[in-house]
């Protein structure tokens, strides 16, 4: 399978390459990456089935290949350095890619597709010459996706990291200190910026910035914020619930007798919780059991109501 | 007096249970309800209802029927068209503008307006016609069906509309509907008889968009869609008979929720609440359960209905069955402290459908036993759920709200009796309102009553027994439910209805034991019971000499005569006396059993038989008393001052096991701030099995000791080292723990400890910096990640603390607060509240908690002259729109900022609000907090104090609030606080001398003004002609065929007012004197002095009082100089009054009426005389002629 993608390839570039290698080292670097580009959307072509195309395709198709990774790399770069850092992460791209409508989940699995062509080295220009430096361990062989023709893996210690840790930061006290400023200082900052954003109210007349309070604006429906837990305390509800329900029996002896009706009524909730969505379909299920008015259909109405009701 | 009114409540104690007697000439049996129409936008409904009635006189020619707001189209009976008169004289409660502004001219004409339209009294505001067609029908006493059309255009009261403004339809904008109201509120939105005694089948349907569901009373027959398909109908069929008052309504794109438990019962609640319903009922079968089991009885109907609503009127409220709570009970099972309150709510609201809903009352009168019975099961169901402590807890607060409320306004009776209407039958003549009639009842009032009732239930178990009472009340509901079985047979429902009469028969009946004493004492009488108790230890006898006094002269009180139990805590055990309190003994020796022994160690035996060590080093080595509790019981209604030495206390807060008496000894170790008080306190806080509730206010006691003992306290602030010990971290002292609220005893302590904390002052009187430091960190170090609950009420409980450690600023030269010269600590304390504040509109917390605790902290901070006093923020949080508990904070601090800046502008803006806002809870909370803390009172001189605002507030409770009873209450509640029952003393004596009389076709003198014979003759007064006259002049209802409803009580209080201000003319210092004009002795001179009978009906004292109050008064030169210009027409006055004559027809009957009561006002007038002088106090406290002992007492001793 490979060798026919390998043929198809070498046909239509393989050529060129002879006859421009005399223009300046950027205008080669131009034509190497076309010519690759045109290479794999031979490969491509092949792949899908085609034995032959026209050349104004292929080149159209090299041509919107290359846009797409031209756009994928801008954007990538963007997104880096949205997040103020030099070099994308996999993230980026992965972001990028969704931003593109792509399905990121599907490319492992294209990645291995069994009939995948690899594309033959491009033809080594000057190669070259590496200076020969101190070598220290072994190199990594390239793993079965990268093509042998790609640069060997650099030498282990330059990318390799024994990370020397700090003594972690085991003190109960300091950890407290530093998760209580964390947040306090996170909070005071959220609530500033709002203030900043936004209008504000202030307990002083001269002097509107130091104590800014975000100003009160009424709800339409007020009872819906002032009543349901928001969406962290959901969470955090539900990372709790399970671990500490055992712990529920050594309340019960308390005076205040709620507790032990609470145990109850929590495990009630948290179902109910969670069933939350499914709720209206549950409904429907009991409905043939449970007979409350309600519940029942809505009649048509009846021709002999027409009177009495008017 | 209107004596149809008030025939049934007499007869029922005269003549027993035979029963029930209709006021009404014809019996309501079925009653069709149907409302076609209902438009959220217009917030309009249009409907039908239609009575099915059976006369029970022949001449059955009108029939009355009450309805307010609606607007009636049509009223046909049997098909054929009747006339129909509308006449509801509530709706302005005094007529023609007159210039009477005294509360007891407006309470009494309030009192006859309500009675004239009383359905108890037979009245009704809407009057119908039979046609002549009809009477040989109505005189074969054949069945009438009255169908009347009606609809109601943006009620004002009874039916709420929450309609919020977003997009979407109605139902996606969770707009919804619901009735409410005090008391019997029905015919505020549909024609009926609005009484709880007229009881009649139900056939209710509501016709609403396909997307809402209309919840009502009974069962749901059928739903079925109009022809469109856009709405549909719900057909409710109530075959139990229920009182209209017991009916209720509620539409709204509903979610439902069928109760897993128990598939009879249904609750509904407004969208995207599902979950938090689901949590909030899923405890409701347990109570059900409860209750029927006690009750060894069904719930009596088929189904029961709980809706959720928001904006509600009240937190609960009953109907037959369903009930109507408010959206705000709801939460999540992180939620801890809400949880106990709301299932008290739904327990409270079932114990009503038993009591209150199936079983209805014969008359306002018969209100306690109802709202008594279901208050004492309600009270059972705590005790099995809460645990004996809190119920006992519980009945010690409710005790102590009751005797606190009637020491200071002079009684609550439960059981009012009215006679013929003369003032010294009226049982409520301390209070500025009348009680007869619920609707006319203050709010505050009320709500006293109702802890009373159940108080006294308990009174009646603790003398007849539980097993017993239960029994009383199985009787009752079987009696009722074999009543509502028989549908055909109407005359058998009254059984249904519960009187005074047959609840104690059944008593009677059942247990044997006659309580008569007892009802007597609580039910038939106001008061309660203050002791005073001290003791002395006689050694060579070994007893126990204990004096017990009363004050049963106060207001408020009344005299105890009967058993009273007594414990005393010996070295050798507990024992219980029973003294019997009587007239003259005070004393009472009671033989100790064990000599004073020391050195012996020995346990000593507790009440509840256990048996403990102590260190008994602290006792009087003579006297073997450990500590005395007086009726530990609280089988009295009481209060009770015991002086007993502080080691006695402090015995009995460590080893005492009942939490009352904890409670007791905590209050009392106030009073002794001594090393030994602080340990016991110290060791009770630490104590796990002691009641969380005592451990919290030993909180508050050990902080007020401390700072007594401020300049000998050792080692660090009080409670400090032991939260530490508690809540801290083991390796790091400073640090809390993080947040585990699995036990809630834990919990409760560790939210109140700070607070208390907080409380502590140093000896410059500041919070100490320590404690201070202490609260802040427990705020940074707050972290609740790990725990199950919501921390909400925990962190707004840090901030009640920070705000508690405020202490007035150091002001220099009232300069002007500025951040620059903020107070550190302050700066501290209030970047926490901006950033809680903050926080809270990005993370909101539950109920909102935290605002309203920075709201608060912030007011304390302004008050404090730390932050400039500014009503703007608060303002802003009070708008429509907040979370009401938000709304109510900021309102609150509006309130107060009224009161001590004295805004004129903050003042018009509350009562803008009490005028205009949509929601009835905020604008009756208004007038509370108003009322609570007013701007000024009555003896206070204040700029706000003007005559605009007396008009306006008159104008509020004569005719702005007449779509709601309670929040006209409340207005009468506010203008009593501000202005006292007589003429405001900032309005100018009326300008117009004279009146005309349109009825009598002559000019009078305005009766404001008709000066009183010259004070120093104590003979001559008013005569009684002159009040007559007065008589016709106030009531407005006279040209109706209520004219023998002129109600006494309003002659004399009008005459006291009268002679008040003839006080006031001859002193001359009443500010705005200049505006009265003598041209009024151009005209007829009132009839004055008598003909025949000179009796003077004066109180005498009065002019004395007066005379003095005046003389009292700084004069301003300005009024001095007034003074012969006003003395001129009153020179006149008192002489044209003795040439005054008889006065016309209408008033005959009064003079009958007066008459017998003429000789006691002679015979005790030199006495009041000689007792006026003695009295040094505000002489306003006698404004009224009918308040006060020393007119009541003369004629009970007749």
């Amino acid at each position: 399978m490979a060798d026919t993608m390998a043929t198809a390839g070498a046909g239509s570039s393989g050529t060129r390459s002879g006859g421009k290698q005399s223009t300046n080292p950027a205008d080669n670097y131009h034509l190497a990456r076309r010519r690759t580009l045109q290479v794999v959307v031979s490969s491509l072509l092949t792949e899908a089935g085609f034995e032959s195309a026209e050349k104004a395709s292929v080149e159209t198709l090299t041509e919107m290949l290359q846009s797409y990774i031209s756009e994928i790399g801008r954007s990538a770069k963007s997104y880096c350095e949205h997040t103020a850092r030099t070099q994308p992460t996999l993230s980026d791209i992965v972001v990028t890619l969704v931003e593109m409508g792509f399905n990121v989940d599907t490319l492992p699995a294209y990645a291995k597709r069994s009939q995948r062509m690899v594309i033959t080295a491009p033809p080594v220009t000057n190669q070259p010459v590496t200076p020969k430096a101190l070598t220290a361990g072994q190199n990594r062989p390239h793993p079965p996706h990268i093509p042998s023709h790609f640069p060997e893996f650099p030498d282990p210690h330059t990318y390799i990291k024994t990370p020397t840790y700090r003594e972690p930061v085991s003190d109960y006290q300091v950890l407290r200190e530093k998760a209580a400023s964390q947040r306090r200082d996170v909070e005071r900052a959220l609530t500033r910026f709002m203030a900043k954003t936004g209008e504000t109210q202030s307990l002083f007349k001269d002097d509107v910035s130091t104590f800014p309070l975000i100003a009160a604006r009424p709800f339409t429906i007020p009872y819906l914020t002032a009543l349901l837990p928001s969406e962290l305390e959901m969470q955090q509800m539900e990372e709790t619930d399970s671990s500490e329900q055992d712990e529920q029996t050594d309340t019960e002896n308390l005076p205040l007798h709620i507790s032990t009706d609470d145990s109850g009524a929590e495990k009630e909730n948290t179902s109910v919780l969670q069933q939350n969505s499914s709720l209206t379909g549950s409904r429907n299920g009991e409905e043939s059991l449970i007979d409350n008015p309600y519940l029942r259909p809505v009649k048509k109405p009846k021709i002999r109501r027409k009177k009495s009701l008017s | 007096m209107p004596p149809t009114g008030l025939e049934p409540a007499r007869m029922n104690r005269k003549k027993g249970d035979k029963g029930f007697e209709s006021p009404r000439p014809y019996k309501l049996t079925h009653q069709v309800v149907c409302i076609n129409n209902i438009n959220f936008q217009r917030k309009s409904v249009v409907g039908f209802v239609e009575l099915t009635i059976f006369p029970t006189v022949a001449n059955l020619n009108r029939i009355k029927l009450n309805s307010k707001q609606c607007r009636i189209y049509r009223v046909r009976i049997n098909d054929l068209e009747a006339a129909f008169i509308y006449n509801d004289p509530t709706l302005e409660v005094c007529h023609n503008e007159s210039k009477q502004r005294n509360l007891n001219y407006f309470s009494n004409a309030y009192a006859a307006a309500v009675s004239a339209v009383d359905p108890d009294a037979g009245n009704g505001e809407l009057c119908i016609k039979v046609p002549s067609e009809l009477w040989k029908h109505v005189d074969e006493l054949k069945v009438l069906k009255i169908h009347i059309n009606f609809s109601l255009d943006q009620p004002k009261g009874g039916l709420h509309f929450v309609v919020p403004s977003v997009e979407g339809s109605m139902a996606e904008r969770g707009a919804h509907v619901f009735s409410c109201g005090y008391q019997n509120s029905t015919r505020f939105w549909f024609p009926c008889v609005d009484s709880y005694s007229e009881l009649c089948t139900w056939k209710l349907e509501f016709t609403v968009d396909a997307a809402m569901v209309a919840v009502s009373n009974g069962d749901l027959v059928e739903t079925v869609y109009t022809h469109d398909m856009r709405k549909k109908t719900f057909h409710y069929m109530l075959t139990i008979p229920t009182a209209a008052s017991n009916i209720a309504l509620a539409i709204g794109p509903f979610e439902i929720l069928v109760d897993p438990y128990m598939h009879e019962v249904t609750h509904f609640c407004l969208p995207q609440l599902l979950p938090l319903l689901k949590h909030t009922t899923s405890y409701l079968h347990e109570v059900f359960e409860f209750y029927e089991e006690i009750l060894t009885c069904r719930y009596p109907y088929s189904c029961f209905k709980t809706v959720f609503i928001d904006e509600a009127y009240v937190e609960v409220a009953a109907y037959a069955s369903m009930s109507i709570f408010s959206t705000n009970l709801l939460h999540s099972a992180m939620i801890i402290d809400e949880t106990p309150l709301t299932r008290r709510c739904l327990a409270q609201s079932l114990a009503q459908q038993f009591f209150g809903c199936f079983i209805s009352r014969m008359s306002w009168s018969d209100e306690w036993v109802l709202k008594g019975i279901s208050g004492y099961i309600y009270g059972l169901w705590m005790k099995k759920t809460f645990g004996v402590n809190e119920y006992r807890h519980w009945i010690k607060e409710e005790l102590d709200k009751i005797v606190a409320y009637e020491l200071k306004t002079g009684g609550v009776l439960l059981h009012p009796i009215f006679g013929g209407g003369k003032e010294k039958d009226n049982p409520a003549s301390h209070l500025y309102f009348s009680i007869k009639h619920p609707h006319t009842l203050s709010w505050e009032y009320y709500t006293m009553f109702q802890c009373k009732a159940h108080l006294v239930m308990r009174l009646i178990e603790n003398r007849i027994s539980m097993e017993f009472m239960l029994q009383v009340f199985n009787k009752l509901l079987s009696l009722a439910s074999t009543a509502s079985s028989q549908k055909f047979q109407s005359h058998m429902w009254s059984q249904m209805l519960v009187s005074t009469f047959g609840f104690l028969k059944s008593i009677s009946n059942v247990s044997g034991k006659d309580i008569q004493p007892l009802i007597k004492q609580w039910v038939d009488q106001s008061g309660v019971v203050k002791f005073y108790g001290s003791f002395a230890f006689n050694r060579k006898r070994n007893v126990l000499e204990l004096e017990i006094k009363q004050d049963y002269t106060s207001p408020g009180t009344q005299k105890y005569v009967g058993p009273l139990k007594v414990t005393v805590q010996e070295l050798d055990g507990s024992f219980n006396h029973t003294l019997q309190i009587e007239e003259n003994s005070l004393k009472h020796d009671i033989p100790c059993h064990s000599k004073s022994r020391r050195n012996k160690k020995k346990k000593i035996p507790l009440m509840n038989g256990e048996e403990v060590d102590m260190d008994l080093s602290a006792m009087d080595a003579d006297s073997p008393l450990l500590w005395i509790r007086i009726d530990p019981d609280m089988s009295v209604l009481r209060k009770v001052e015991f002086e007993q030495a502080d080691f006695m206390w402090q015995y009995q807060l460590r080893y005492e096991r009942d939490v009352v008496a904890q409670q007791e000894s905590i209050l009392a170790l106030e009073k002794f701030p001594t090393p030994a008080s602080r340990l016991a306190l110290t060791d009770i806080l630490e104590q796990e099995q002691c009641f969380y509730r005592v451990r919290m206010s030993a909180c508050f006691c050990l902080a007020k000791i401390a700072n007594s003992m401020v300049s000998t306290w050792t080692g660090p602030p009080a409670m400090k080292s032991l939260f530490t010990r508690m809540f801290c971290c083991k390796t790091c002292p400073n640090i809390v723990k993080t947040n585990n609220f699995m036990s809630f005893q834990s919990y409760f302590l560790q939210k109140t400890m700070p607070v208390a904390m907080a409380l502590l002052r140093d000896v410059h009187n500041l919070c100490p910096k320590e404690v201070l430091t202490f609260i802040l960190d427990l705020i940074k170090y707050n972290d609740n990640r790990k725990n199950k609950f919501s921390d909400n009420y925990y962190r707004a409980e840090m901030i009640d603390a920070l705000a508690n450690s405020v202490t007035p600023a150091v002001s220099v030269n009232n300069e002007v607060r500025t951040l620059d010269n903020l107070n550190p600590d302050v700066r501290l304390i209030l970047e926490e509240i901006t950033r809680f504040l903050n926080m809270e509109k990005l993370l909101p917390s539950y109920r909102h908690t935290i605002t309203v605790s920075c709201l608060r902290a912030i007011r304390v901070l302004q008050k404090n002259g730390h932050v400039p006093s500014d009503p703007t923020l608060f303002k802003s949080y009070a708008e429509y729109g907040h979370f009401v508990d938000i709304r109510i904070a900021a309102l609150e601090a509006v309130v107060d900022y009224t009161k001590v800046d004295r805004s004129y502008e903050e003042l018009q803006w509350l009562l803008n609000m009490i005028q205009n806002d949509p929601v009835p809870y905020v604008r009756h909370k208004i007038l509370h907090m108003l009322t609570k803390n007013p701007p000024f009172t009555k003896n206070m001189e204040s700029p706000l104090c003007n005559e605009a605002l007396v008009d306006q507030l008159w104008k509020l409770m004569n005719s702005g609030t007449s779509h709601d009873w309670r929040l006209r209450c409340g207005a009468v509640d506010l203008y009593f606080t501000l202005f006292g029952l007589s003429r405001p003393s900032c309005l100018p004596l009326p300008e117009l001398g004279l009146v005309l009389n349109l009825k009598e076709k002559k000019a009078v003198l305005n009766p404001t003004i008709i000066p009183e014979v010259i004070t120093g003759n104590q003979e001559t007064a008013i005569n009684p002609s002159g009040h007559a006259q007065l008589v016709g002049f106030q009531n407005p209802f006279s040209s109706s065929q209520d004219e023998e409803e002129i109600d006494m009580d309003t002659v004399h209080d009008s005459q006291a007012f009268i002679s008040h201000h003839l006080n006031m003319l001859e002193r001359p210092s009443t500010p705005g004197l200049s505006k009265y004009r003598p041209a009024s002795s151009r005209a007829l001179m009132p009839q004055h002095s008598p003909g025949g009978d000179g009796t003077p009906l004066t109180k005498p004292q009065w002019g004395m009082e007066l005379a003095r109050k005046g003389t009292g008064k700084e004069q301003s030169p300005l009024e001095m100089s007034m003074h012969p210009v006003a003395t001129a027409p009153l020179s006149v006055f008192s002489k044209e009054s003795t040439s005054s004559k008889h006065s016309d027809h209408h008033h005959h009957h009064h003079h009958e009426h007066k008459k017998k009561k003429k000789k006691h006002k002679h015979k005790h007038k030199h006495k009041h005389k000689h007792e006026s002088k003695e009295k040094d106090k505000e002489p306003f406290t006698f404004s009224s002629p009918a308040s006060g002992r020393s007119i009541r007492s003369p004629s009970l001793s007749d």
